[in-house]
């Protein structure tokens, strides 16, 4: 018991890795026996972090550490731990994947093993992203995590798969490659690449600049912040509902994790140079969003453009960087997996009624499936952040949060939340309101018995976090705190870093990147 | 006086060309209608050299020389046990390959054993001339591999080409050997390491003129540009399997007397090539990647691919040999195993003298053979450089090393051109995964030895991606063994 307990973080990430081997070498033909192992196997994964909900403190600091030496000769190590932020979103990763797993029961048709292995190693991706304290680490799963991703959308998305797939890859990896090299550099200037270690000792500021630009590219790439943002649309329209779900659920979030966990703290002063243009960009973005979803035809497309929007007000939220806001953000990021991972899955099932997406196929909708419309009208309300609904607690404490940074920015932002109203009840009344002028429309099935254990869960809890926040918020309080200690310690005026280096950047005298970092150069 | 002559360091080369010569005599003898033992004798000598080594490694005739011709350090020893597995590996993959286009006759292993002597020669001597005559024999046999489809015009093309340019680059590295001669007074890359750090009068320029003679001759070897030109014909017309011995073998051989003569035994002057070899170093990335996205023929597409790692892999010449030497011997082993396993895999579904070249080619694969299409899409996302693969370590360590050197635009250039292999490489992967296959399968099925081979590569690819550290630091031994 106790070594699982001590072990559970990498057993979380390689349970994954272990179903998608035992599901590989099932038989082809034997669909339904991989659909099942392959759902069974996720909400055992589910299970299992369900235990880090019994250790887990709501105290600062990381929890569940282990660390081992993985490349000894350069000093990079196996160190992972969590804290309240990731503890979330690794359960919410946990939550969503088999949920996902039912919710594509008939969508997916062909090449179900293939299908099952890609999201079991997706999930491990995605956990390993949100436990990792090693930029190597951090930077493998980062990486090996888009190739699930990239066959997800290529082989089971809609007509323009194969361009959208290809475009979704070349994006993320051209945003995170010169991370990786910001990574060597900043190697090269402090000797290590243990986050925890160069959050302690940031380098100096004239250096942070460009390590912080290339890492904060990665992120705004992933997140996506306008004007980096014209993969979305395309890989969500494109990509099969499981993979619209999981990239909106979860990986958009890894972008605003990347800032929390390694962008910010790492490099703070850079930060602070950089957050006006980071909020600037945050509210274009939730500003921009919104109008786009005001016009779309398509309601897959409108949920995307949506994202773009919601995401908007997390980047403002980390941009104001107050305990308020932070907290916020990471709530808000929670929220948008949830219901943003709902409304995917009810477009993808009305997909499935009616082969269609355009809004103007339907109409009336309310009187044929009511059931199907109480429950999307309650994302749709979680997702416009009427009080009650978690996503008003989450835009509530990004927008008084942020009122310090900027008041400016804060009244924007505020509109956005109007027009998110506006887009979002617009569709609803075009889809289910009115009478039903489109024939096809009647006699369409109301949720099964399936679709009733996929959609139950995310309402329960869009409602449960409505008015339950504290018991979320209480974990993610004092991590965030911490992170406004460090940075207000870190560049409050006349501080200087730990360890100071010369103005070229570059380190007197230069250690070797890459050097041997414990045995030294044996003769 | 006469010394007694260790030559404990030449048994595994011995061992090599006697199986070359026994495998060239059992065709005699077989009786017509039968098929000679090749494939076990080959495999028999290749694992009986591979021991050798092994045991030089345990501390038993490391260090013994024969007048600097022959040497077994453990830098030695690492680069020929890496040229032995390939060269098994290539094996493996031959039998099914050759029976499949009607080339299975003796030779053609005779030949690859004897280049593979001249690569063991390359790796492990510290004298020039020895070193030329060990490029020689190494590529003398691969001028008549590459033209062994004597039927095949575009073989023929192949093996002139490769002939030609070979000899030109010869004149170089042998014009460069004498240049440094006449610095140094010997041959003996000790020596020359002395004469070039303290150059008499006028030395100093004569010594640049001999080392950029050599950057030459070996440009040419490692297929950097602008000495590539002859490596997208000569890969293409080549058999499969000799275009993937070419790649992998010829680039570990290659680069092992490369880095040893630049890396170690010129030092004293990189000063003044290393911003050369940095030059090289970004134009072979530009071009080998720019080339391969213009490619509709995956071997094509793949021989430039291995112009552009060529470039990738001489970023690292500007780092300082304790950081720089076991980056590149960790890439090598990687880039071995994923281009062995991305030519092999294509060899392996050879039928009826067919085999897949276009991208089209490949179409559906995924349906039609599952372990294959997911082994041949480890290999490219290994070459792409995604985790978790060797190929991702070795970049990184490449690059690493290189940032370390304070080259940080060298290493920006390395991953932005990265990504754009990223394209023609996961082209292959959507003709596989997610492309309709054909109506009828015109591929042949994979044999026993090849798939041993391919599961191999994967395993090496993936493990070595993972657990990078054994590897690491038996490079880091090896290199350190030259300190």
């Amino acid at each position: 018991m106790s070594t699982l307990h001590n072990h559970i973080l990498t057993i979380l990430v390689l349970a994954p890795v272990l179903g998608a081997v035992v599901v590989a070498l099932t038989r082809r033909e034997a669909a339904i026996v991989q659909k099942v192992v392959g759902l069974a196997w996720s909400t055992g994964v589910f299970a299992l972090s369900l235990l880090l909900v019994r250790g887990m403190k709501p105290a600062a600091g990381y929890q569940f550490l282990e660390s081992a030496p993985w490349i000894p000769a350069y000093g990079i190590t196996y160190h992972v731990g969590i804290d309240g932020i990731s503890y979330w979103l690794i359960l919410l990763t946990t939550f969503l994947t088999p949920l996902a797993i039912l919710g594509s029961w008939h969508y997916i048709d062909k090449r179900v093993r293939e299908f099952v292995v890609f999201m079991l190693l997706l999930e491990a991706g995605m956990i390993g992203v949100f436990v990792a304290l090693d930029l190597v680490l951090f930077y493998v799963f980062w990486e090996a995590m888009l190739i699930p991703m990239y066959f997800l959308i290529g082989i089971w998305g809609s007509d323009r798969r194969i361009y959208a797939a290809l475009k979704f890859f070349l994006y993320t990896f051209a945003g995170s490659v010169l991370m990786l090299v910001a990574f060597l550099v900043l190697y090269g200037a402090s000797g290590t690449f243990d986050i925890p270690a160069l959050a302690e000792r940031p380098v100096a500021p004239e250096t942070q600049i460009w390590l912080f630009a290339a890492c904060a590219l990665a992120f705004a790439i992933k997140v996506p912040m306008w004007p980096f943002h014209t993969w979305l649309p395309d890989a969500h329209v494109e990509a099969p509902t499981p993979g619209s779900v999981i990239l909106a659920a979860v990986m958009l979030k890894m972008g605003g994790y990347g800032f929390l966990r390694i962008a910010i703290p790492i490099f703070p002063n850079a930060f602070v140079a950089f957050a006006p243009w980071i909020g600037l960009l945050a509210v274009i973005g939730i500003v921009y969003g919104a109008l786009v979803s005001l016009v779309q035809p398509d309601l897959k497309k409108l949920v995307a453009y949506s994202s773009v929007s919601h995401l908007g007000f997390v980047m403002l939220g980390i941009a104001a960087f107050t305990t308020t806001s932070l907290v916020g953000a990471v709530y808000q990021m929670l929220n948008h997996g949830i219901s943003t991972g709902a409304l995917f899955f009810m477009v993808g099932m009305l997909y499935e009624r009616r082969h269609t997406r355009l809004i103007s196929e339907f109409g009336g909708l309310r009187r044929v499936i009511p059931w199907f419309f109480a429950m999307f009208l309650l994302v749709c309300l979680s997702s416009i952040a009427v009080p009650g609904f978690n996503g008003f607690v989450g835009e509530f404490l990004i927008l008084i949060g942020s009122w310090k940074f900027s008041k400016a920015l804060v009244v924007v932002a505020s509109l956005g939340v109007i027009l998110a109203a506006a887009y979002i009840l617009w569709m609803v009344q075009r889809v289910f309101y009115g009478e039903v002028t489109n024939p096809k429309n009647e006699g369409l099935p109301d949720l099964s018995a399936r679709e009733w254990v996929v959609l139950a869960p995310l309402v329960g809890l869009a409602l449960f976090m409505g008015v339950a926040s504290p018991s979320f918020t209480r974990y993610i309080e004092p991590s965030v705190d911490r992170l406004v200690i460090q940075l207000r310690e870190r560049t409050r005026p006349g501080a200087l870093p730990a360890r100071d280096w010369t103005a070229s950047g570059r380190p007197t005298p230069a250690p070797p990147a890459l050097a041997p970092a414990s045995e030294g150069n044996r003769p | 006086m006469i010394e007694a002559i260790d030559l404990r360091p030449a048994v595994p080369a011995f061992i090599l060309a006697l199986t070359g010569l026994v495998v060239l005599l059992s065709q005699a003898f077989t009786p017509k209608g039968k098929t000679s033992p090749s494939l076990g004798l080959s495999v028999g000598g290749l694992l009986s050299a591979l021991v050798a080594v092994w045991l030089m490694g345990q501390g038993r005739g490391v260090g013994a020389d024969l007048g600097g011709s022959l040497v077994a350090d453990r830098f030695a020893l690492a680069f020929q046990a890496l040229i032995l597995t390939v060269c098994l590996g290539t094996v493996l993959l031959s039998s099914s390959y050759l029976r499949a286009t009607g080339l299975d006759r003796g030779e053609h292993y005779t030949l690859l054993l004897f280049s593979a002597v001249g690569m063991l020669g390359l790796v492990s001597t510290t004298e020039l001339v020895s070193m030329f005559v060990a490029l020689e024999i190494m590529s003398v046999a691969l001028y008549g591999l590459a033209g062994i489809r004597r039927d095949r015009s575009e073989s023929q093309e192949s093996a002139l080409k490769y002939f030609v340019t070979g000899a030109f680059s010869s004149a170089f590295f042998l014009y460069g050997v004498a240049l440094l001669y006449g610095v140094s007074g010997s041959t003996r890359l000790d020596r020359i390491t002395q004469a070039v750090a303290q150059p008499g009068d006028g030395g100093h320029g004569l010594a640049l003129l001999g080392v950029g003679f050599l950057l030459v001759g070996f440009g040419f070897k490692v297929a950097s540009v602008p000495f590539h030109m002859w490596a997208p014909d000569v890969y293409e017309g080549a058999p499969t399997t000799v275009t993937a011995f070419m790649a992998a073998g010829v680039k570990v051989a290659a680069f092992g007397a490369f880095l040893r003569v630049f890396g170690h035994a010129l030092q004293p002057l990189a000063a003044s090539w290393q911003p050369a070899v940095a030059v090289l170093a970004v134009v072979s990335m530009v071009v080998g990647n720019l080339g391969a996205l213009a490619q509709t023929n995956v071997k094509r597409m793949l021989a430039y691919s291995s112009v552009a790692h060529a470039g990738y892999l001489l970023v690292a010449f500007v780092a300082p040999w304790a950081i720089a030497a076991p980056a590149i011997l960790f890439y090598l082993v990687g880039y071995a195993a994923v281009s062995l396993g991305g030519f092999g895999a294509l060899a392996a579904l050879a039928k009826d003298g067919r085999e897949p070249l276009a991208q089209s080619d490949v179409n559906g694969l995924a349906h039609r053979r599952p372990a294959l299409a997911a082994a041949l899409t480890v290999f490219l996302i290994s070459l792409t450089g995604i985790p978790v693969s060797a190929g991702f370590m070795g970049k990184f360590y490449l690059f690493g090393a290189a940032v370390g050197a304070g080259y940080i635009k060298l290493a920006l250039v390395g991953v932005v051109m990265s990504v754009v292999s990223a394209y023609y490489y996961l082209r292959v992967v959507v003709s596989m995964y997610m492309k309709d296959p054909p109506a009828d399968d015109p591929w042949g099925r994979i044999a026993p030895s090849a798939a041993v081979a391919l599961t191999a590569a994967v395993i090496a690819v993936l493990g070595f991606g993972a657990f990078p550290a054994v590897v690491v630091d038996w490079a880091r031994r090896a290199a350190q063994s030259l300190l």
